[in-house]
């Protein structure tokens, strides 16, 4: 790969794609197949997948969707939501994705990341963390889709899952999520001076110049968006899209 | 029966209603004169009537938008939002996503929001809600699949005309290119009677979402709030070629090659499913209409017609694809295929009532 990728991030909720703002307001945005099918065409470097209902209603991973997403994907693809066991993890490689991310199972079963990376390599193992700014801009990572507050701090989070074998990280700022308004920088600076392994900066992009900033002076490995690759103008209009490769070439020098 | 083909156009005995004239001139052709001639863009006062209906527009603006465009990322829409901004017009953009499109689609939308300023608002359909509906017309055997699509557009439109307080929806209808289409080859596409007595029949989920709208809603619309639609390219001549080519060089616009291949399904359905199960073959009626507007000669579409309408290679990978996402099996595919055709009016229809009241609207629809 010869610059950073960049990853655009779609949320499953039951068999449609959704796009949230502040981890809030699910907006439909249609059928994941389909999105899929042009965002192949637009050539992506690799797809972030989040099952948003997985964890919360406690069904697990949806292996009929994921099948279905895998057999249409040509970019690798990450997807997360609902795992807990190694068993799953086994199944959903087996499918033909590239990489599981782990959320909940990070604080319900740690150790399921040292398992799995020893089992899968750590390159497979990507741990997601949503963090919120509290007041006083001191930092915490939340959890059950930033409902849950867990205490924690991010820095000392990422270290721990970086410790149990994480691959990377994937780092979503949830005041940024949908905003459009550029990434937190501040949040991604810290993580990134952390931890030794790559972290996906997520939440906020809005322009191509963000992808810059995040890597730039965040330090992010990769940038991943939302909002910014399905929407378009004032009414939020469903449109995907995706940089042109010179464009983002050039963003990057 | 035996075979004709008219001598002027390429349509043909394949359309069981189509006559000729001793020399062979056939009655869609004639039609198609006929419509042209009475459109406003073949009148001496062509530019009058063209300014006056963008002044009444203008006039009648309540809101942010004096009109509203379904861009669906085609030739005929794109134009029309192209020369809506030529005219000084505020236009509404809504796109309409049915799960179908094509990245090319999608990317000359792009182009044409961003190049032209247009406000967008995407009218996204939820899929499996649409997908039955779909699966139902296929159940049914009928010939008109497209009007599960078509029909939600205009109702979309409508419902966001209403919300945005806009009077004018600026359709890419036209005579010059889409005169001619045979009775059988098509349902009327506001039978909503028709589509729900389908789904009732062979769906297995309730309509929710999916937009409808009944011609009696839309006569409401249009005789108590002065609501319309309004055909814009037949107040301009309009060249199909001379339209592809402004909307390449001003706003890198980009061919899809078929009319209508921008949606993926609509490409399946003409190029497969019309002339394998349905005898039809679309591009018939396609050509025609060019060769009668001047962009295309009776022998260069005569060899058009001698290709297959597919490559053997698109065909298979498109057919894989449109049957995984409507959850049939090749199996189940290749029955329906092979399985007899169905009229509409084998379901309840108000098709009858309401082709008359067309009828008569279309006689008023330039005054
Ligand atoms: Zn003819």
């Amino acid at each position: 790969m010869l610059r950073i990728r960049v990853i655009p991030c779609l949320l499953l909720k039951g068999r449609g794609l959704v796009k949230t703002t502040r981890f809030k307001d699910p907006q439909y945005i249609g059928d994941p197949i389909n999105a899929i099918k042009i965002f192949n065409d637009k050539e992506v470097d690799e797809l972030v997948l989040l099952d948003v209902l997985a964890s919360v209603e406690g069904k697990g991973p949806n292996f009929e969707v994921i099948e279905e997403i895998a057999n249409e994907c040509f970019m690798p693809v990450a997807y997360g939501g609902g795992i807990t066991n190694l068993e799953q993890i086994r199944k959903i490689l087996k499918l033909g994705i590239e990489k599981v991310v782990l959320n909940e199972a990070a604080f319900q079963h740690p150790e399921l990341i040292s398992a799995a990376a020893a089992e899968f390599g750590s390159q497979s193992i990507v741990v997601s963390m949503d963090v919120k700014r509290k007041l006083f801009g001191k930092y915490e990572v939340y959890r059950a889709r930033g409902t849950k507050s867990t205490g924690l701090d991010p820095v000392a989070f990422a270290l721990t899952v970086s410790k149990l074998g994480a691959g990377e990280i994937f780092l979503t700022a949830i005041d940024r999520d949908g905003t459009m308004e550029g990434y937190d920088l501040e949040l991604i600076k810290q993580i990134a001076r952390a931890v030794p392994i790559p972290v996906i900066a997520s939440g906020g992009a809005g322009k191509i110049g963000d992808f810059r900033e995040a890597t730039h002076c965040g330090g992010a490995s990769a940038v991943a968006a939302g909002a910014m690759f399905v929407f378009h103008g004032k009414h939020r209009g469903v449109l995907i899209t995706y940089p042109e490769a010179d464009a983002l070439k050039q963003a990057f020098l | 029966m035996h075979y004709q083909i008219c001598v002027r156009c390429v349509m043909d005995t394949t359309d069981a209603e189509i006559s000729f004239d001793e020399s062979g001139v056939c009655s869609h052709c004639k039609s198609h004169e006929a419509r042209v001639a009475q459109a406003p863009f073949s009148q001496s006062d062509a530019g009058e009537k063209l300014a006056a209906l963008v002044a009444r527009i203008k006039a009648r603006a309540k809101g942010e938008y004096d009109c509203i465009i379904g861009l669906s990322g085609g030739v005929d829409s794109s134009y029309v939002a192209y020369q809506a901004i030529q005219l000084g017009l505020k236009p509404l953009a809504v796109h309409f996503d049915n799960g179908w499109n094509s990245e090319l689609a999608v990317k000359n939308i792009e182009r044409m929001v961003k190049k032209l300023n247009l406000d967008l608002i995407t009218y996204v359909i939820d899929w499996e809600e649409f997908r039955d509906i779909q699966r139902s017309f296929f159940k049914a055997n009928v010939i008109d699949i497209e009007m599960v699509t078509d029909h939600a557009i205009f109702a979309a439109l409508f419902k966001l005309a209403k919300q945005h307080k806009i009077r004018y929806i600026l359709s890419g209808t036209n005579v010059a290119t889409e005169s001619i289409m045979p009775k059988a080859w098509q349902h009327f596409k506001f039978d909503l009677l028709n589509l729900m007595a389908i789904q009732k029949k062979f769906g297995q989920l309730k309509v929710r979402s999916y937009p409808t709208i009944s011609i009696w809603h839309m006569a409401w619309n249009k005789y108590m709030s002065g609501f319309q639609s309004v055909p814009i390219l037949n107040y301009l001549p309009y060249k199909k070629e001379e339209a592809i080519a402004t909307l390449k060089a001003e706003l890198g616009w980009e061919y899809y090659g078929g009319k209508h291949y921008e949606s993926l399904f609509t490409k399946y359905y003409q190029a497969h499913i019309l002339p394998k199960k349905f005898g039809v073959d679309k591009r018939k009626v396609h050509l025609s209409d060019l060769i009668m507007n001047g962009e295309v000669t009776r022998e260069l579409a005569l060899k058009e017609l001698e290709k297959p309408p597919y490559t053997e290679s698109a065909l298979a990978s498109d057919r894989e694809y449109i049957c995984k996402k409507l959850g049939f099996s090749q199996v189940e595919h290749d029955a329906y295929l092979n399985a007899s055709a169905v009229s509409h009016f084998d379901y309840p229809s108000y098709a009858k009532i309401a082709m008359a009241l067309v009828k008569i609207y279309r006689k008023v629809q330039y005054n």
